[in-house]
């Protein structure tokens, strides 16, 4: 019976042995995040709600996709609660209490099964958004730990001896010892550094449960502007891209990966990640569309963005930042901000923007409209309807924000909608006129900060000359830029969707809307609203209000894919294999409805552009004044 | 190669904000390909070719003239102590009177000589010796092999503008060589100014001796064969292509052929 | 007193109508008894001439331009001669000042640019001056476009040598010694212009829209404002602003004007060869004539067959360039070209808002649709409503008979 003694003694020995070489192999690679550059973090406020971030947000996110919720929870709950249960048994009263290790058995055993089940997203064949490479060893690595822990527990609970002990000890050894390895390199390092990236998280205001999407304001007067090498990200930044799992779900998420641009999130993560390392293994899941097998250089000080470095330039100015990949993300990682972050570097410091958008930049810079056209005639779509000009009334109740929309002729229909029904609800408002200038979204999205301040602040002094209550706007774009980016600016504003506004005055019983039950429609929700300041449901309620017979995509609310119009993405105009808008018009065309509405220029602009489309396209302020006029 | 891009104080076309004129930035382009540039600016004030540092000029060198002052003889002072290789210029201005004098009135003191309207620049064989391309309109181009140093102006037909750099306009300096001696030459002509009032643009092929009824008739193509809108529905493929073909001699983009010479009495404009 | 007194009473009677109860006068008769020289211009009379007969109410149809008045110089001949006689040639025999046009003439012909610059010096010509056509080397038909004198230099080398041609032409200029000098505000002409104006170092007025004697006016300042002078000595006019001469033939004689010897020019351009557009590989914004392929042409190389042997530079709609079809730098549109060409040819192209947005600025428009009511039927000077695809090869049979009967 003497043999039991240094099994009980190795075995929990085994675990605090895999928790050094995993403790080891994570220093050795935090040593790495330490390159990057300082970053605020509140430790002990991110150390407090660790927790609540991993079991409510994480869990919110990774609970999309049920099979892989419960995978997660079997397999990672049984690691930690075997592994920590059979740490604990270095204390010898629970080393010789038998039906302990019962208990330890059955913790293995439930491991035993999640193996099992991550075995099977892989094998016989993997799914096609997960990567190969050293995740396709993490199930063997895992059964081999869980069933070798399992008989291991299972002898010294019936207290069996014999050969049986030193080779499933042998085998927990391995699996155990593996995953540990892992945690520098392979799959296992997204448990380590996922964790510190929930409590060192860039953008805490996320587990707040308010939209956290504002990008932060650049420092102009920095000795480097933007991010050039991994070196230029922050350390908590760096930490984060290590967070990643490698799932896939925001290459399922992102437009222009679906379309065949150059994009895809996960490898753009991976390639950060790769990026600060010489040692990191090979990528093993879908290649950027395209095929492009440039490797460049690594290392902390590589520059990532070129034709002949890892990243090439067309891959960052495919993203039409519309956060699909961040919303799918169940790390939480940020890939808007690195990629805003690496443009910034390109624009700001190499000048080296795509050819076809140097044009709109330059004339946002030079004139406040990307199209270089006269800011007096933003207010031309509304020849002959009374449109009043701030600078003549002084104060309004409502400012009306027109937005870039308002030159384009199609649009010019829907904001006209709108001011009827401004004017049909007795609502006093006014408009900028030829003192708006654009808010500078697209030469922020495409990296020229200095561009967008320099606009931002022009803007903000002009709205501080008047009185109004709230600023009103159809553009979601603008909206996220005044209501989210100009406050760090010193411009604070009440901003508010024009579709919330409609609402407000429905439910006020200031506009009463007859019924259009013939109508079938089906909602397209803008990013810029329902991602980036997570409104999806004032639509609807409109919508709801005049009584369509309203169906809903796939993809909806905050879900809901992108039509291809953010980010700078039209002017960049990558080519791809299909066209974004394309592919949303077609999965509205599945639900059959006979209209699209939306609420937003830029996706109106794009959904009108589809060849070939049997919906008809029209803003929400269309059909609730089509409705009005039908309840007179 | 030394290379000296002149710069002047331009005014946007629509948003009249000072800017750099865009055929100043495309000699920045042209430039950047071939050696180290400086930009050269006479003018009250340096600010307003700050933006010319963005778009990949290293430095600038400024020299300060009162408002209204010539800019042709402290021009012409620096760039005989430089003594450039090749001098860069817009054609016109923007903003100003956009006479496009300046550069001949360098070119003359200087004896330099001068080639208008230039999209490309390369190094020739030779030492010394320059390639230009000079745009003769639609695409065609003249190419002019010379030994330097040379004037060139650009067009507008040259590779578009860089990209502002907001960090290489911040890197970049601008050097004030003082302020120069000059004639206080105000404008030279006695001109009038008042807004610009747009007038007709002359259509084609209307009579130009007729009276006003009969030019509104040919410009809406009541009569004519300035005739809008023909149409012919279902025709033969053949007669088709015929009438394409006879109106596109007509119009002139299709040389006519000396075979068909019997429909030879379309008028050519 | 040499001058005949007038008797206004007389005159009035001898036009009085005779028969209307009212006193009447017919002025136009009045023409004929006229006993000055110069004829003046009657515009009752020419009133007179516009209105249409058989209404109630006075009508005027002011199509009809009754040219009452004469010849403007020295009118020898009897004003009724029987009209449908060779056209009269005008001729100004003693210019009281000259007015210079020194033209483009590529090739030798007088360009639509050099028309109407001709056109602004005969404004300025006004009745005493003559206007003096200054060419290097031949020109055809410089009397009909209105030059009264036509100074021929030599053709000089053939050699590219602005700064040679501008100072032979500054040389002959001085010796005409002109009131006014016009120039084309072209590439060439405005080239000239200035390096002319630098050489004579007097000032240039340049890109005029309205050239008139009493005032030449430009645009400045981005077109923000207008510059109005009185006429000077070098003046360059801006293309289609100014009508061509619609006057009867000048007589463009032949002027010799003694010049200095060229200064020996210093042989520093090395070389020089125009290279033509060729419209398979000119970027679409500078192309002349496109043809364009959209959603219904089907087979595209029988489309870039047809483009090449048009001599058009290929474009196509947004649609066939997302399918891969055509390369993206084709497309035509508001996110793809813009195109400033004098001819877009559209085959199955029905034209939505964004494509017609790149055609805007085509002057014309030929457009193949099977379709009667899409936007690019309705945009076209020649619409023809039908398939494309069989349109194609008519047009290529046709174009291979053409040259099939020019060996």
């Amino acid at each position: 019976m003497t043999s039991f003694v240094p099994l009980t003694t190795v075995f929990p020995g085994l675990v605090w042995l895999m928790a050094a070489l995993a403790l080891l192999q994570g220093l050795r690679r935090a040593a790495l995040w330490r390159v990057g550059a300082a970053a605020p973090v509140a430790w002990l406020d991110g150390l407090a709600k660790l927790p609540k971030r991993y079991l409510v947000d994480v869990h919110h996110v990774v609970a999309r996709d049920a099979y892989a919720s419960r995978m997660h929870a079997v397999v990672a709950g049984g690691l930690l609660a075997a592994s920590i249960l059979t740490a604990l048994a270095i204390l010898p009263p629970l080393a010789g209490f038998r039906p302990y290790w019962f208990v330890v058995a059955l913790a293995f055993g439930v491991t035993a099964i999640g193996s099992l089940l991550v075995g099977a997203r892989r094998y016989p064949a993997k799914q096609k958004r997960l990567s190969a490479g050293r995740f396709q060893i993490l199930p063997f690595l895992l059964v081999a730990y869980a069933v070798g822990g399992t008989i291991t527990a299972l002898l010294l609970a019936l207290r069996i001896d014999g050969l049986f002990a030193p080779l499933a000890l042998a085998l927990a050894a391995a699996g155990g010892l593996g995953l540990a390895f892992e945690v520098r390199h392979g799959p296992m390092r997204h448990a380590a550094a996922g964790a510190l990236h929930l409590v060192a998280h860039p953008r805490p205001g996320r587990f707040e449960g308010r939209p956290d999407t504002a990008l932060q304001p650049l420092d102009l007067d920095a000795p480097r502007l933007g991010s050039e090498m991994p070196a230029d990200f922050t350390w908590n930044r760096l930490l984060s891209y290590d967070a990643c799992v490698s799932c896939g779900r925001c290459e399922t998420a992102c437009p222009a990966f679906a379309a065949g641009q150059p994009l895809n999130p996960k490898k753009l993560v991976q390639d950060l990640v790769a990026g600060l390392s010489p040692a990191e293994p090979a990528y093993a899941g879908a290649p950027y569309p395209g095929g492009r097998a440039a490797q460049g250089e690594r290392g902390a000080l590589a520059r990532l963005i070129g034709p002949d470095a890892r990243i090439h330039p067309d891959t960052l100015w495919s993203c039409t930042t519309c956060r699909a990949c961040v919303e799918e993300c169940p790390m939480m990682i940020e890939h808007v901000d690195a990629v805003v972050s690496l443009r910034r570097h390109q624009t700001l410091e190499r000048g080296a923007l795509p050819e076809k958008a140097v044009g709109p930049v330059t004339e946002l810079r030079q004139s406040g409209d990307p199209g270089g056209r006269p800011l007096s005639a933003r207010t031309d779509f509304a020849a002959g309807i009374e449109l009043p000009v701030m600078s003549e009334r002084g104060g309004a109740e409502i400012l009306l924000w027109l937005g870039e929309g308002a030159y384009d002729l199609r649009y010019g229909r829907s904001l006209r909608a709108l001011i009827r029904l401004l004017r049909e609800a007795q609502v006093d408002f006014a408009v900028l006129g030829a003192e708006e200038r654009d808010t500078g979204d697209l030469a922020r999205r495409l990296g020229d900060e200095a561009t967008f301040q320099d606009l931002a602040r022009e803007n903000i002094a002009t709205l501080a000359q008047y009185r109004f209550a709230r600023i009103v706007t159809a553009d979601p774009h603008a909206l996220h830029a005044l209501r989210n980016e100009y406050p760090a600016l010193g411009g604070r504003f009440t901003v508010i969707h024009h579709t919330a506004f409609l609402l407000e005055l429905i439910r006020a019983g200031k506009l009463n809307p007859g019924r259009l039950p013939d109508l079938s429609v089906t909602y397209h929700d803008p990013c810029y609203l329902a991602r980036y300041n997570g409104e999806t449901e004032a639509p609807r309620a409109v919508l709801d209000a005049i009584g369509v017979t309203r169906s809903e995509m796939t993809r909806s609310g905050k879900r809901a894919m992108c039509c291809g119009g953010g980010g700078g993405a039209p002017v960049s105009d990558i080519p791809g294999e299909r066209r974004i808008p394309d592919l949303r018009m077609a999965q509205a065309a599945e639900t059959g409805a006979g209209i699209v509405a939306v609420a937003c220029p830029s996706c109106t602009a794009m959904l009108e552009g589809v060849t070939g489309r049997q919906a008809e396209i029209r803003d929400i302020a269309e059909l609730l004044l089509q409705a009005v006029e039908a309840g007179r | 190669m030394k290379i000296a891009v002149l710069l002047s104080a331009g005014r946007h076309p629509v948003s009249g904000a000072a800017v750099l004129p865009r055929m100043e930035a495309q000699a920045i382009r042209l430039a950047a390909g071939l050696g180290e540039a400086i930009g050269l600016h006479a003018g009250p004030d340096a600010a307003a070719v700050r933006e010319a540092l963005g778009l990949g000029l290293a430095r600038i060198e400024h020299v300060a003239i009162p408002e209204g002052g010539d800019p042709v003889p402290a021009l012409i002072a620096r760039l005989a102590a430089l003594a450039p290789d090749l001098v860069l210029a817009g054609r016109r201005g923007q903003g100003g009177a956009e006479s496009g004098i300046v550069p001949y009135a360098l070119a003359d003191a200087l004896d330099l000589l001068l080639i208008p309207d230039v999209i490309a620049v390369t190094s020739g064989d030779g030492a010394g010796t320059l390639t230009l391309d000079q745009s003769l309109g639609r695409g065609a181009l003249r190419r002019v092999s010379l030994r330097g140093p040379v004037l060139a102006t650009v067009h507008p037909d040259a590779p578009p503008p860089l990209a502002y750099a907001y960090g290489r306009a911040r890197r970049g300096s601008i050097d004030g060589l003082g302020s120069a001696p000059t004639l206080t030459a105000g404008p030279d002509m006695a001109v009038e100014e008042r807004p610009y009032r747009r007038r007709p643009k002359l259509v084609k092929g209307a009579p130009t001796g007729g009276s006003a009824a009969e030019r509104l008739k040919a410009a809406t193509g009541e009569s004519g064969s300035a005739a809008k809108g023909r149409l012919l529905v279902e025709p033969d493929p053949e007669e088709a292509a015929r009438e394409i073909l006879a109106y596109l001699r007509q119009i002139g983009v299709l040389a006519a052929s000396s075979g068909a010479s019997s429909d030879a009495s379309t008028p050519t404009p | 007193m040499t001058r005949l007194r007038r008797d206004p009473r007389a005159e009035r009677t001898a036009i009085q109508v005779a028969g209307a109860a009212r006193p009447r006068y017919d002025r136009t008769a009045r023409r004929s008894s006229s006993g000055s020289g110069r004829p003046r211009r009657d515009p009752r009379a020419e009133r007179a001439g516009q209105r249409v007969v058989g209404e109630a109410r006075p009508r005027f149809d002011l199509s009809q331009v009754i040219r009452v008045e004469g010849p403007v110089i020295a009118d020898t001949q009897p004003r009724a001669t029987t009209a449908p006689a060779p056209p009269k040639i005008l001729i100004v025999e003693d210019p009281a000042f000259l007015v210079a046009v020194v033209p483009d003439a590529p090739g030798g012909r007088l360009s639509a640019h050099d028309r109407q610059v001709l056109g602004a010096a005969r404004a300025l010509a006004g009745r005493e001056g003559a206007v003096a056509l200054l060419t290097l080397g031949a020109c055809e038909g410089p009397g009909p476009a209105g030059a009264d004198r036509w100074i021929r230099l030599d053709d000089g080398t053939e050699a590219y040598d602005p700064a040679g041609r501008a100072a032979r032409i500054a040389a002959a200029l001085n010796g005409l010694k002109p009131r006014h000098i016009l120039f084309p505000e072209s590439l060439d002409g405005g080239d000239l212009a200035r390096r002319v104006a630098v050489r004579m170092g007097e000032p240039l007025f340049t890109n005029a829209e309205v050239v008139a004697a009493n005032g030449l006016v430009r645009p400045a300042k981005g077109r923000r404002v207008e510059q109005r002078i009185a006429p000077g000595l070098l003046t360059t006019v801006a293309p289609d602003a100014v009508a061509d001469y619609a006057g009867p033939p000048r007589e463009a004689r032949p002027v010799a004007v003694e010049t200095e010897a060229a200064s020996p020019a210093k042989l520093r351009i090395l070389a020089a060869a125009r290279v033509p557009a060729d419209p398979a590989t000119v970027p679409l914004a500078l192309a002349e004539f496109v043809a364009s392929a959209g959603n219904g042409i089907t087979d595209l190389d029988t489309f870039r067959t047809l483009v090449a042997a048009l001599r058009a530079t290929p474009g196509a709609s947004r649609v066939l360039c997302d399918a891969g079809l055509m390369p993206r730098h084709t497309q035509v549109g508001a996110s793809g070209t813009v195109l400033a060409a004098t001819c877009y040819f559209a085959l199955g192209i029905s034209g939505a808002p964004q494509h017609l947005q790149g055609v805007a600025g085509c002057e014309h428009v030929v457009a193949v649709n099977t379709d009667l009511h899409a936007a690019m039927i309705e945009r076209a000077g020649l619409a023809i409503v039908q398939d494309a695809q069989i349109v194609m090869p008519a047009l290529l049979r046709l174009l291979a008979q053409e040259t099939g009967e020019t060996p």
